[in-house]
């Protein structure tokens, strides 16, 4: 072996953590899914952040680059990011995964419902595991998940003139406003379908 | 309230700013057509006054300068014509009244009031009502988050905040908003109720609207007590 792992020999706990989690996420999935016959998740993304990019965070971090700081001063060794089609399945994915058993909930940001200055939305939290190792899970919707990949996309492709900024700042914020509303328009049509099922339901004798 | 005169006779140019400045209005004269353009071009203005004859650029010109240019702002024309064939040509190219000479300075007053009462409406003012403000410009829902609304949406928002004090029914609405879609329902009006309803929540303000569907309507502020 080259090199020793950042995680030392942890890294299958790590795995076991993800796996955990992943299966808390599926099993609400799937339980929506038999509700209502659509699944709620677009897609969910999972990973074990990788040496180099670990090495590099406690760097920058200022920490020292031992197993300790990668488990127990960087939060993200575990990362997972669910993808939802409506607002409203990111409350029940959050309130799902906080029950888990061994689940303790070491912080959770809104970004949602109190977006970043620039836009940014996106439901924030970090979980520590049977007290000991910790995992961040990211909940968004496909619109707040596109604008987050194309934000990136334009600011890190293409150099941005100090004079042009402050303008396109502000139109990636108006940006992610409208697709904010779209993504409140198209739940609240989808509740109203939901809605008008349930009553044509409710007055049809099978 | 900002005027632009634009009035190539010195005299009458003087008089009428004087006494429009007197009524409290923020007057800037031109004196040629010319010139008006150029204010326009920097500024903007609640309302316009503009005499047909003058030179440079006469008043038809300034105005259908304006209108291609996208400035609504209401224009009052004054005219020492008083053929009918000018005041159709005059409103046609986009004025909102004109004014004969020689005329009462009364009435001068009278009718920028009304055009500048008109422009209010023209022209939606950025609103606040409870924790939330509606910016026109941008079409702006803001609390503690921002979306941005449809125009629709928006209209419906403004209609609102404007009535808070009483109740809308669904079909004020339909008449106000949806006047000229006629195959918009109480269905329509619901949706785009329901479509503010979860806006609002959604940048964590306390109003909510009551009222069901068919209903009457009415914006409600949870945090006043």
């Amino acid at each position: 072996m080259a090199e020793e792992s950042i995680y030392g020999p942890y890294r299958p706990e790590l795995e076991k953590i993800q796996k955990e989690l992943l299966d808390d996420i599926n099993s609400l999935r799937e339980e929506i899914k038999a509700k209502n016959g659509m699944d709620p998740v677009e897609h969910c993304l999972s990973r074990i952040k990788d040496e180099d990019s670990m090495r590099e965070k406690c760097v920058r971090k200022g920490l020292p680059v031992t197993t300790e700081s990668a488990l127990t001063k960087i939060y993200d060794a575990v990362g997972i990011r669910v993808v939802c089609a409506f607002v409203d399945d990111i409350y029940k994915f959050r309130d799902h995964l906080i029950a888990l058993p061994g689940a303790e909930v070491v912080e959770e940001k809104d970004y949602i419902k109190h977006a970043k200055p620039n836009g940014y939305r996106s439901y924030h939290m970090i979980l520590r595991m049977h007290g000991k190792f910790y995992a961040e899970i990211q909940l968004r919707t496909i619109s707040q998940d596109t604008w987050a990949a194309l934000e990136h996309h334009i600011r890190y492709k293409h150099d941005i003139s100090k004079s042009n900024e402050e303008l396109i700042a502000s139109e990636l914020k108006r940006c992610a406003d409208e697709l904010a509303s779209t993504d409140l328009s198209m739940q609240t049509i989808r509740d109203m379908i939901f809605e008008e099922n349930k009553r044509t339901d409710g007055s049809e004798s099978k | 309230m900002k005027l632009l005169l634009a009035e190539d006779t010195r005299d009458l140019n003087r008089a009428e700013t004087a006494i429009l400045t007197h009524e409290g209005y923020d007057v800037t004269s031109a004196y040629d057509g010319q010139e008006a353009l150029d204010y326009l071009e920097e500024d903007s203005f609640d309302a316009v006054i503009l005499d047909i004859m003058m030179p440079k650029v006469d008043g038809i010109g300034v105005l259908k300068a304006m209108r291609e240019n996208n400035i609504l702002t209401p224009v009052l024309l004054l005219t020492a014509k008083t053929e009918v064939d000018d005041k159709v040509a005059g409103l046609d190219a986009g004025a909102d009244d004109y004014l004969a000479k020689p005329f009462d300075m009364r009435e001068l007053l009278a009718r920028v009031r009304a055009l500048v009462r008109r422009g209010r409406e023209y022209n939606p003012q950025d609103m606040s009502f409870g924790d939330v403000s509606l910016k026109a410009n941008e079409m702006e829902l803001s609390c503690e988050n921002s979306v941005r609304l449809s125009i629709r949406e928006f209209e419906l928002m403004q209609m609102l905040m404007i009535h808070a004090d009483g109740e809308l029914s669904t079909d004020d609405i339909l008449q106000k908003i949806w006047a000229s879609e006629p195959e918009a329902n109480e269905d329509t009006v619901w949706l785009y109720i329901s479509y503010l309803k979860r806006k609002l929540s959604a940048i964590d303000s306390g109003l909510t609207i009551e009222g069901e569907r068919g209903g009457n309507f009415k914006l409600l502020d949870t945090q006043a007590a």
